[in-house]
């Protein structure tokens, strides 16, 4: 199987305080460290599983800055073949040109393949759409919020997908095809930094984003402000007496949906 | 990765002295003579075994003829770590660490927020005439139950007159408990950004929160020429010549507890009892087993950052009920792993656990 | 004329919760509201919206991407192009919408929780929800947008009249993806990460006694059971059920934590959850900062006066 994964390098937002610029034009990340998504490593790990029990070679593809070769070498050191930086230093941040992209990058260079795997969303923009928007422009089938590949045959694959309240659906889903990966799906293995050190040595390759950015196409939507969400006050206390505290407590949990 | 090992399997005698000291064996399936032995003859080893070592550094001690089991142990882990084969919490430790340089994955701009709480202004190490580093530790730089601790410290110091100053977001974690979960690598690169800033900043001294930072400045990071030392051993000196006075007597049953990096692993014994002894109106308890033979309370080693799988009744537990059967009112430690995991059982069992440095902080 | 398309989120032959936040930003857009769904009988409340467009479609076909868009073809056929089309944020609606948005070439926005109408500018949130960004359509062809659970159902009002109904085609079933079955989780297993309301208790349940007790009010609740690190190391519960840095990770939509101080190894193990509710008799327990709704109070009480309450 040959597996095609898109990586991004992200900035580590979790648990940072972050400061939006008084302009609200963007975010201030120069304290912020960087790393591979979080579901980007779900899906090179699943990429390295499957090529563990059927053959095959991985190429991570990323489109970033020069930086995002760190990137590339984790993936190399979790197991794939090689990696493609496609280097921009623009903040693409329509989920839209990146998917085009990554298309035009595709055919263009002939990288083959019989699967895309990318994460299910990413960290900092959290559009979770460019996989979908890939796929229908390849014309080929996708499923999202994949949590477990089930059966790999000559020309399917059987895979479940994460739905709401805790049911999956099973699907058939024809080869080839592009799918984003939930996280949780396995457990991506750990890689040292000897490991990440050796990983160096693998020749990546690098290109242009302006030679795969069409014409006509350009940003069809835009940012034109950043700001902070509402704040969030301290812990509500409840009050009174018990037999009244209670009955809130329980308003609480209905209006969550855990209580019918 | 051909390293020259430091442990020397090949010359055990299989004594088990090792074993009869060790914190583990007995009560966990972890027995280092046995592991040993399995490394003298390359035989597989089970691969959960290796995590229970909590690096007291007991066996090493006692070993006649020199073995090392826990740098064995640090290497066996090594090779775990190269193929990937650690438990999951400990990965994620070690990922945190790569990425915010403190295993508890809290942002490294926050590192020194506890210096924002301190009576005065702690300033940074460049600003300082005799540069002297008081390294924080990333437990007490995120951990709110240890935060107070390098607030006290830094307070104490002030009121001393010590000038000291602190690197702030530019330290990073010291890659003690790091080598000993076996990740050579990430502790080399720790090393080497710590060891870039001392040298930038031409540190003469450090003065370290936490007994593991000291252990491993001294013992492990390339020769600096900086004299390391542990906020006791200062304390006590100035105490001693007068720069520090405790103001006020306390009324106290205290048992002092050594930690295994301070005490047994770096001779430190006498310092922490010294402030303690000079309070007047503390009276001092011992452990039988204290000092050398002190018991170790299983936060080294990594086993901050996991659970072993047996569930089993832990050190800590055993040594608050000692303290207890002492009398004593508050077990009195100087290391925050100990601090940590004394304080969880000491709770149910009504008793105090107090950094040396809350205790002072009652009395100047 | 143009007009704001949902597309109905069903599954098992019900309509879900989630499309109401889809009708209310369409009533905020202004436009008719068309709403479309498969073959079926769904509880829409024919007073929201202006047109109900049946396709002739059974309901897992209709879920899936490529059948979408080819049935999308046939409502812009009949109806011409509307100016916005509304999924919900979900599993399947976020699907939809990326892969719409690839075939017919539409700007997409997910996870929108909020708007301005009068400067037409949506709001989703960036870098894990700390930042929310102002987004503004740049191009005049119809957006694709999902819409956050919760953030718009308010705003729906009656209308005065009854829809129209209207009927769309069949399409040529697309074969490259099939739906096999729902797979439901298995309540055998202990898996904490998996549960919608986790109820745990900590080192202040004191005895391993008061267990049992615990367990029935998490079968009232319908919720499941889980502990922080002390009440596994004295073996009351098994480690699977252990919620923290060394335990397991969890972010359910209600997150109860009985006799838990909060400290941070525990915190880290459960700090996104949706809703966290603390119970402690400690004021100062550093949980009730990162809770959202605290009781000061004996966990015993508040679990015996809990059952009460649910039992009548």
């Amino acid at each position: 199987m040959d597996i095609i994964v898109l990586t991004k390098r992200v900035p580590v937002t979790q648990e940072e305080e972050l400061k939006i610029a008084p302009d609200g034009s963007s975010v201030d990340l120069s304290r912020v460290p960087f790393r591979m998504n979080d579901w980007d490593s779900y899906a090179v790990e699943e990429a390295v599983r499957l090529c563990e029990r059927h053959g095959g070679t991985i190429t991570s593809v990323s489109i970033g800055d020069m930086e995002s070769d760190e990137v590339l070498r984790r993936a190399i050191a979790m197991g794939a073949k090689d990696g493609c930086l496609i280097e921009s230093n623009q903040t693409l941040l329509d989920p839209f040109v990146r998917a085009n992209i990554f298309k035009n990058f595709i055919e263009k260079e002939q990288i083959p393949f019989n699967v895309i795997l990318g994460g299910v969303q990413s960290e900092d923009d959290q559009f979770g759409t460019t996989c979908g928007i890939l796929a229908a422009m390849l014309g080929l089938p996708f499923a999202s919020m994949v949590i477990g590949i089930d059966e790999v045959k000559d020309n399917n694959l059987i895979l479940r997908r994460e739905l709401e309240g805790g049911i999956q659906e099973r699907i058939s889903i024809e080869l080839p095809c592009v799918l984003s990966i939930q996280s949780g799906i396995n457990e991506p293995r750990y890689v040292s930094i000897m490991g990440i050190r050796k990983a160096s040595k693998v020749e990546r390759r690098y290109f242009k984003a302006e030679k795969y950015i069409e014409e006509d196409s350009s940003n069809l939507i835009s940012v034109t402000k950043l700001f902070y969400p509402p704040k969030k006050e301290g812990a509500i206390i409840l009050h009174g007496e018990i037999e009244d505290i209670c009955r809130q407590l329980i308003g609480i949990l209905k209006e969550k949906g855990v209580l019918k | 990765m051909q390293k020259q090992f430091e442990s020397r399997v090949l010359v055990c005698i299989q004594c088990g002295k090792c074993t009869g000291g060790c914190p583990e064996s007995g009560r966990t399936p972890f027995n280092i003579r046995m592991l040993v032995r399995k490394r003298q003859f390359n035989y597989d080893i089970e691969k959960s075994l290796p995590w229970y070592c909590t690096s007291c550094n007991t066996c090493t001690l006692r070993c006649p003829r020199d073995v090392k089991p826990s740098e064995m142990i640090i290497e066996i882990r090594s090779f775990l770590v190269e193929e990937g084969n650690i438990p999951v919490t400990l990965q994620k430790s070690l990922e945190n660490t790569f990425v915010h340089k403190n295993p508890w994955g809290k942002p490294r701009s926050k590192r020194s927020q506890w210096a924002d709480k301190t009576d005065f202004k702690v300033p940074h190490i460049s600003e300082t005439r005799h540069k002297r580093l008081l390294f924080s530790c990333c437990i007490h730089a995120y951990d709110p139950r240890c935060m107070v601790i390098p607030i006290n410290v830094a307070n104490i110091l002030n009121r001393a007159g010590y000038e000291f100053g602190i690197l702030g977001d530019e330290e990073c974690c010291c890659g003690n408990e790091i080598r000993r979960i076996g990740e050579l690598g990430l502790f080399e690169e720790l090393m080497e950004e710590n060891s870039a800033n001392f040298e930038k900043y031409e540190i003469k001294e450090i003065i370290t929160l936490s007994p593991h930072c000291m252990n491993t400045f001294k013992k492990e990071y390339r020769d600096l020429g900086i004299n390391v030392m542990h906020y006791t051993e200062l304390l006590s000196k100035l105490i001693s010549d007068g720069s520090l006075k405790t103001l006020k007597p306390l009324e106290r049953d205290i048992i002092y507890h050594d930690p295994c990096f301070l005490g047994k692993q770096n001779n430190v014994f006498e310092q922490p009892r010294d402030i303690l002894k000079s309070i007047e109106g503390i009276k001092m308890h011992e452990f039988t087993r204290s000092r050398e033979i002190s018991m170790c309370c299983e936060g080294g080693g990594g086993r901050m950052f996991f659970d072993v799988e047996v569930p089993y009744q832990r050190n800590s537990e055993l040594r608050v009920l000692d303290a207890k059967k002492e009398g004593a009112h508050t077990i009195a430690v100087a290391c925050p792993f100990c601090l940590m995991n004394l304080e969880d059982p000491a709770k149910e069992k009504d008793i105090f656990v107090k950094d040396i440095s809350e205790i002072l902080m009652e009395v100047i | 004329m143009s007009y704001t398309l949902i597309i109905s989120e069903v599954r098992r032959g019900i309509f879900e919760e989630r499309n109401l936040d889809s009708i209310g930003i369409a009533h905020r857009l202004k436009k008719p509201v068309y709403i479309l769904f498969p073959d079926g009988q769904y509880p829409i409340n024919e007073k929201w919206v202006d047109i109900m467009i049946k396709a002739q479609i059974k309901e897992q076909e209709f879920s899936m991407p490529k059948n979408i868009c080819l049935l999308l073809e046939k409502v812009f056929n009949k109806f011409g192009m509307p100016e916005n089309i509304l999924l919900t944020h979900s599993s399947s609606g976020t699907e939809c919408a990326a892969y719409i948005a690839g075939y017919f070439r539409l700007p997409v926005i997910t996870d929108i929780n909020g708007m301005d109408e009068e400067i037409s500018a949506f709001y989703k949130s960036f870098y894990s929800d700390k930042v929310y960004g102002e987004f503004k359509i740049t191009k005049k062809v119809p957006s694709v947008l999902t819409v956050r659970s919760g953030t718009f159902r308010a705003l729906i009002e009656e209308r005065a009249n009854c829809a129209i109904q209207e009927v769309v085609e069949g399409i040529k079933i697309d074969e490259k993806r099939v739906f096999i079955e729902f797979v439901e989780e298995e309540k055998a297993d202990i898996d904490i990460t998996k549960a919608e309301f986790l109820i745990s208790v900590g080192r202040g349940i004191g005895n391993k006694d008061e267990l049992p007790s615990y367990e029935e009010l998490t079968g009232l609740l319908n919720a499941t059971l889980s502990c922080s690190r002390p009440v596994v190391d004295k073996m009351w519960l098994p480690k699977a059920r252990q919620v923290g840095q060394s335990g397991k990770t969890v972010r359910p939509k209600v997150y109860l934590a009985m006799g838990i101080s909060g400290a941070f190894q525990h915190i880290a193990g459960m700090k996104d959850s949706d809703c966290i509710i603390a119970v402690n008799k400690d004021p100062e327990a550093p949980i009730f900062q990162y809770a959202h709704y605290g009781i000061v109070g004996d966990m015993h009480k508040v679990r015996d006066k809990l059952k009460e309450l649910l039992k009548e």
